[in-house]
């Protein structure tokens, strides 16, 4: 970091950590009560991660107020699945709006044929998985797990599949021992927790050229398809048999509102309105969503998770609002220029965060739990390990290292260089000339 | 008016000014909602609506609990490491009286104790001390001893040490404040007998002896306030053979006529059978439990029952408030609803006729400060009139080559007049001065007419008493929420309000928008006048004290561009209520007048100024209420009430759009609207009073342009979209 090239828009950089950095420990695992979060994969398919090179190419501007929707989306999916407090969901629904800011990706990549685009979605999407399949599945296999766990081994490998395709959710080993003091009990769900968010990314992707088709024909039916369905798996008028298709076609009601909300954003559905409509609706949709929720004794330990279509209606009212007011920055407002280097970071391994945060919640937990056997500090300050507070550092500590260790893979898929911190925070390439020019200058 | 700014740069440094007195402006009307929600936390607090917990603690075991506490007597003292309890002797009995005071049942219960001589103990509740301060007060003159129950009765095995220290001194302060006493006697609410001590209150019992409080039980308990009947309440009160007790009854909570006539009963009889009636430290032969109180401690209570006092007050008044507003305002939309029906009916007959049609030329008056951007559009919606006209431009020294453009425009018909800047009032009356026709249209330099409107808002003139005529004006920028809620409110106000003036015959404001005056009318009471912010409110006065008819036209359209930040309609709307304020103030001599001038004063004006100024003063009232009700329950009936307001609202709002021809989506930001928009106003409205109230002098506060671009009128093909958020003045309703 020598002297950095002459850019009047970039401030110079804060090593800003996302944690806040207060004291208290956790002993208590991660809380896993609901379905994870979802991690923006992809978010960055059609706009490539490195803003440079796009703007070099004169390709659209990264929004980047899409791009801090993403970095606190992600940012709040690993405080959620830390503490559970179930007020988070409600504060800012993650899910709904990575589903809404992938979709939205889509529908703009969409302008090109169909299967070129789904193809270069899923080679984005998937490599990310695999490595985490790869190193999962073998630590599932040498603690114990095998074609004969429930005595169908056929199924078994064929189970498997899904690690490579997940048109289902992939297969993990239950009450597995884990390694004692770094990584605690039953690991591989954990692991496993947040892969449906990949498995419904995927049927979105495979659906949008038909789901973009409908939108163009009848917009607003489609958009509220989903609530439907979600209604009517919420109110008994659909019953599924089995677990696997039930359980993906309740995500994708949930959400399925919010991804179609992305595409209609991009088509321009939204802005056809009275500007007066969505501020008037939103609220009262938002109200309808809480209030069912409440009604369905929403609580820490069952909250918007466990009620679906409270969940979607939320979401889908929270997701109108923020779309509707989307100012589209081409770059950042002064307040937000310190945090430009974080969030391009999150932004450019969203996949890799999500995918592999619960674990890392799990062996920060277990770590610090490890401090229990001090009598010191147990005496002293049983505070600081009764909090989760020092949990969420550590989870981020471990979190940024698996940025450097499996992150690369988001480049190769994306058929970039890797890079091992890709914060924006050196000169490429791309920007060499301009800043040689100005130094010229 | 004082003046449309004389100058720029003074315009722009007064406004700077004015916002960083911003604070000021804000400061009394935030003072009095702050005072307002204070007043009402109290309320809430003192009435058991905020911390109140309502759970009982199971029976536990007893394993904690010293034995000779669970056999001894019921005055348990653990003062200083002491662990005694004592008993009642023999033949003397301390009737407790809990939860009290009661303003029904407790006067009834001294009164009763009097006729006997009885002395008892009353455990007071701090809430209740604190809201019947005279009942705590004549127990103690009366010789009766006072202890703490609490302040708001919760069991407090459930609580902190931190809460307990509160609840104690939270009930003595009202006690002290009630009283100017201090006590040191305390029962534990859901107490009974010693023996029931267990090992969840005894830690407690110990922790409030450690304070260095008695803590009293019972040896009988009446059960009154299960009202099992006087019999049974008699039986359950009186020991047996003749053993000294401490007898446990309640003087509230409910209906306590059982225990009014037990004791009635139960005194005489016992007294009979040798009993004495001491409060405990008589029975006991102690010193008494009370000390009086001085100092800054005593001024600490007495200030705190007063502030309790003034909040119970305050609330009364507040709800008397609501059930006030709460008339005006549905009384009002239900005259409205009838009265723009009568209109309409009225108006829409197939034959109806307000004279011989008006054909002959008019003048349109089109007073113009710095509006370069949309005075173009304006003057050729004019030329586009299918009336005959003729337009006169009054330029009020814009630096912004107005008066060049009109010109420019080389079209016939068209005179400009250039002024130095006076001021819109002195514009208007130098148009009027070179005005060749008899009828003159007013209208403002951003407003864009149909080609029909000219001639629609002249008709009324056939009929010989019509002095003024106020036409429609519509919002052109009704996209965004605020512009749909001034669209609202101007189809509202245009539809439902000026057809109930019309129909009264108190139309209180010419729309400087769109107006229409016979300059025979005008010229006896000298024209435009400056003497306040609205002068257009101010000439319609003087006009009905005149003796003319003011009539609505509802085809007269004129478009017009509403504003579209909040600072910039804070502005106009402090203007117009602030101008709406100084002009009532202005003719407030016709109520005291004859003829004509006394009609309108004597009706005319106090209709306007309970609808315009006092009514809007009252209406935060349903805000506050809502809030209150949300927070301290009942929430289910406040959100239905709320529903229900809004419920008409829209049905009034539905009928104005549809006596106007409008579509019905705008309506969707109703809801919104009421919860965002009103309060707006009524902070506007505040704000004008205090004012008005401090003699504030306003400056005139030019909106500034936003160049955004109006919706051409749907319907109205040709009419140039126009440019504007000027000092329009469409005013709806004033």
């Amino acid at each position: 970091m020598t002297t950095p090239p002459y850019d009047p828009t970039r401030p110079t950089p804060a090593p800003a950590m996302p944690v806040p950095p207060l004291p208290g420990p956790t002993r208590s695992a991660p809380h896993m009560t609901a379905p994870p979060l979802h991690p923006p994969v992809g978010a960055d398919t059609a706009v490539p991660v490195a803003p440079e090179q796009e703007q070099a190419r004169r390709a659209p501007v990264r929004d980047r107020y899409f791009d801090l929707l993403r970095a606190v989306a992600l940012f709040r999916v690993v405080l959620y699945h830390l503490m559970g407090w179930a007020w988070l969901p409600v504060a800012f629904p993650s899910i709904g709006v990575m589903f809404a800011l992938a979709g939205n990706l889509m529908a703009r990549s969409l302008k090109r044929p169909a299967v070129q685009v789904v193809r270069s979605r899923l080679r984005r999407l998937l490599p990310p998985l695999w490595l985490l399949g790869a190193v999962g599945v073998t630590g599932m296999v040498l603690q114990g797990w095998g074609p004969n766990e429930d005595g169908h081994p056929g199924w078994w490998w064929f189970h498997l599949l899904y690690w490579v395709l997940p048109l289902s959710d992939p297969p993990f080993a239950e009450g597995l021992p884990g390694i004692h003091g770094i990584l605690g009990e039953d690991w591989a769900s954990e692991l496993a927790g947040p892969l449906w968010y990949i498995r419904a990314y995927l049927w979105y992707v495979l659906l949008s050229p038909v789901l973009l088709r409908a939108l163009r024909a009848l917009p607003w039916l489609t958009i509220l398809a989903p609530l439907v369905l979600s209604a009517a798996f919420q109110f008994g008028y659909l019953n599924l048999p089995g677990e696997r298709f039930p359980s993906a076609l309740t995500d994708f009601s949930t959400f399925g509102a919010c991804w179609i909300l992305g595409m209609a954003h991009q088509e321009g559905v939204l802005k056809r309105l009275p500007r007066y409509v969505v501020p008037s609706v939103a609220p009262v949709i938002a109200a309808v969503g809480l209030w069912y929720a409440f009604r369905e004794g929403f609580k820490t330990g069952y909250d918007l998770d466990s009620i679906p279509f409270a969940q979607a209606v939320w979401s889908f009212a929270t997701v109108l609002l923020l779309l509707h007011v989307s100012p589209s920055w081409s770059e950042w407002p002064r307040p937000l220029r310190r945090w430009d280097r974080l969030i391009t970071l999150l932004n450019s391994r969203a996949v890799t965060i999500y995918l592999w945060h619960n674990v890392c919640i799990l062996v920060a937990a277990t770590l610090w739990d490890q401090l229990w056997g001090f009598d010191v500090v147990y005496e002293h300050v049983p505070w600081l390990l009764e909090s989760p507070w020092p949990v969420l550092v550590v989870a981020w500590l471990l979190i940024g290292s698996c940025i450097v260790w499996f992150g690369w893979m988001e480049d190769v898929a994306a058929k970039r260089t890797p890079r091992l911190w890709p914060d924006g925070g050196k000169p490429s390439a791309a920007k060499q000339p301009r800043a040689r020019a100005a130094h010229r200058g | 008016m004082a003046s449309r700014t004389r100058r720029h740069g003074a315009a722009r440094s007064a406004r700077e000014g004015s916002r960083r007195r911003l604070p000021l402006r804000l400061l009394l009307p935030l003072l009095v909602l702050v005072a307002l929600s204070a007043m009402l936390m109290l309320r809430g607090y003192v009435h058991s609506e905020i911390l109140a917990d309502h759970r009982v603690q199971p029976p536990a075991a007893t394993t904690g609990v010293p034995e000779k506490i669970l056999e001894g007597g019921p005055v348990i003292d653990v003062r200083g490491g002491r662990t005694e309890s004592v008993s009642v002797p023999d033949h003397r009995l301390v009737l407790t009286f809990d939860d009290g005071p009661d303003p029904t049942w407790t006067p009834r219960v001294l009164d009763i104790l009097k006729k006997h001589d009885a002395h008892a103990v009353f455990f007071v509740t701090g809430t209740m001390a604190s809201r019947y301060p005279d009942l705590v007060e004549r127990m103690v003159d009366e010789g009766h001893e006072v202890g703490l129950h609490t302040f708001n009765h919760p069991d407090l095995s459930f609580q902190s040490k931190k809460r307990i220290d509160w609840e104690l001194s939270q009930n003595q302060l009202a006690l002290t404040g009630a009283a100017g006493v201090r006590t040191s006697l305390f029962r534990p609410p859901y107490s009974s007998f010693a023996d029931a001590m267990d090992d969840k209150s005894w830690p407690v019992t110990e922790y409030i002896g450690s304070r260095g409080y008695i803590t009293v039980v019972n040896n009988t308990d009446s059960e009154d306030w299960k009202k099992p009947g006087v019999d049974e309440i008699i039986r359950r009160a009186t020991p047996q053979g003749g053993k000294g007790a401490i007898v446990l009854m309640h003087d509230s909570g409910g209906d306590r006529h059982q225990t009014v006539q037990a004791l009635d009963r139960f005194l005489p009889d016992l007294k009979k059978k040798g009993y004495e009636f001491d409060n405990l430290t008589e029975a006991l032969d102690a010193p008494s439990a009370m000390s009086p109180v001085t100092g800054a401690e005593l001024w600490k209570g007495k200030a705190w029952v007063f502030l309790v006092q003034a909040s119970e007050r305050l609330t009364d008044i507040l709800v008397v408030g609501l059930a006030i507003i709460g008339t005006l305002v549905i009384g009002r939309f239900v005259l409205m609803l009838l009265l723009s029906g009568v209109h309409a009916r009225r108006v829409r007959r197939r034959r109806f006729r307000w004279g011989p049609a008006v054909t002959e030329p008019v003048t349109v008056l089109v007073p113009a400060y710095n509006e370069a951007k949309c005075i173009e559009n304006t003057v050729r919606s004019l030329v586009a009139s299918d009336h005959p006209i003729e337009v006169i431009v009054i330029d009020d020294g814009s630096s912004d080559g107005t008066a060049r453009i009109v010109e420019g425009l080389g079209l016939p018909g068209v005179r400009v007049i250039r002024q130095l800047n006076a001021g819109k009032p002195a514009a208007l009356n130098r148009g009027l001065a070179n005005a060749r026709h008899d009828i003159v249209v007013m209208m403002d330099g951003d407003t864009v007419f149909e080609p029909s409107t000219v001639r629609e808002l002249v008709q009324p003139f056939g009929d010989p008493r019509v002095g003024a005529v106020a036409g429609n004006a519509k919002v052109g920028n009704k996209d965004s929420l605020i512009g749909a809620w001034q669209h609202i409110e101007y189809v509202m106000g245009f539809n439902l309000d000026r057809r109930m003036y019309d129909v009264l015959g108190c139309m209180p404001t010419i729309p400087g928008a769109v107006g229409a005056f016979r300059r025979s009318a005008l010229e006896p009471i000298g024209g435009m006048s400056d003497d306040t912010l609205a002068e257009d409110t101010d000439v319609t006065m003087a006009l009905h004290r005149a003796g003319w008819r003011v009539v609505y036209a509802e085809n007269a359209r004129a478009w017009t561009e509403a504003p579209e930040s909040v600072s910039q309609l804070w502005s106009q709307r402090y203007r117009w209520s602030y101008g709406t304020m100084q002009a009532i103030w202005k003719h407030r001599r016709a109520v005291i007048e004859k003829g004509p001038s006394g009609r309108f004063g004597r009706v005319g004006l106090p209709f306007v100024s309970l609808f315009m100024v006092v009514a809007p003063l009252l209406a935060p009232l349903i805000d506050v209420f809502l809030l209150y009700g949300l927070v301290f329950g009942p929430t289910g009936k406040t959100i239905v009430a709320w529903l229900g307001v809004l419920a008409i609202q829209a049905v009034c709002a539905a009928y104005a759009f549809r006596l106007d021809r409008e579509k019905l989506t705008p309506l969707i930001s109703l809801p919104l609207q009421q919860i965002l928009y009103r309060q707006i106003m009524y902070v506007v409205l505040l704000q004008s009073w205090i004012t008005a109230l401090t003699g504030g002098r306003l400056r005139w506060q030019k909106l500034r342009r936003s160049g955004g671009v109006s919706a051409p009128p749907p319907g109205a093909d040709g009419i140039p979209p126009q440019r504007r958020s000027g000092a329009m003045d469409g005013r709806p309703v004033g």
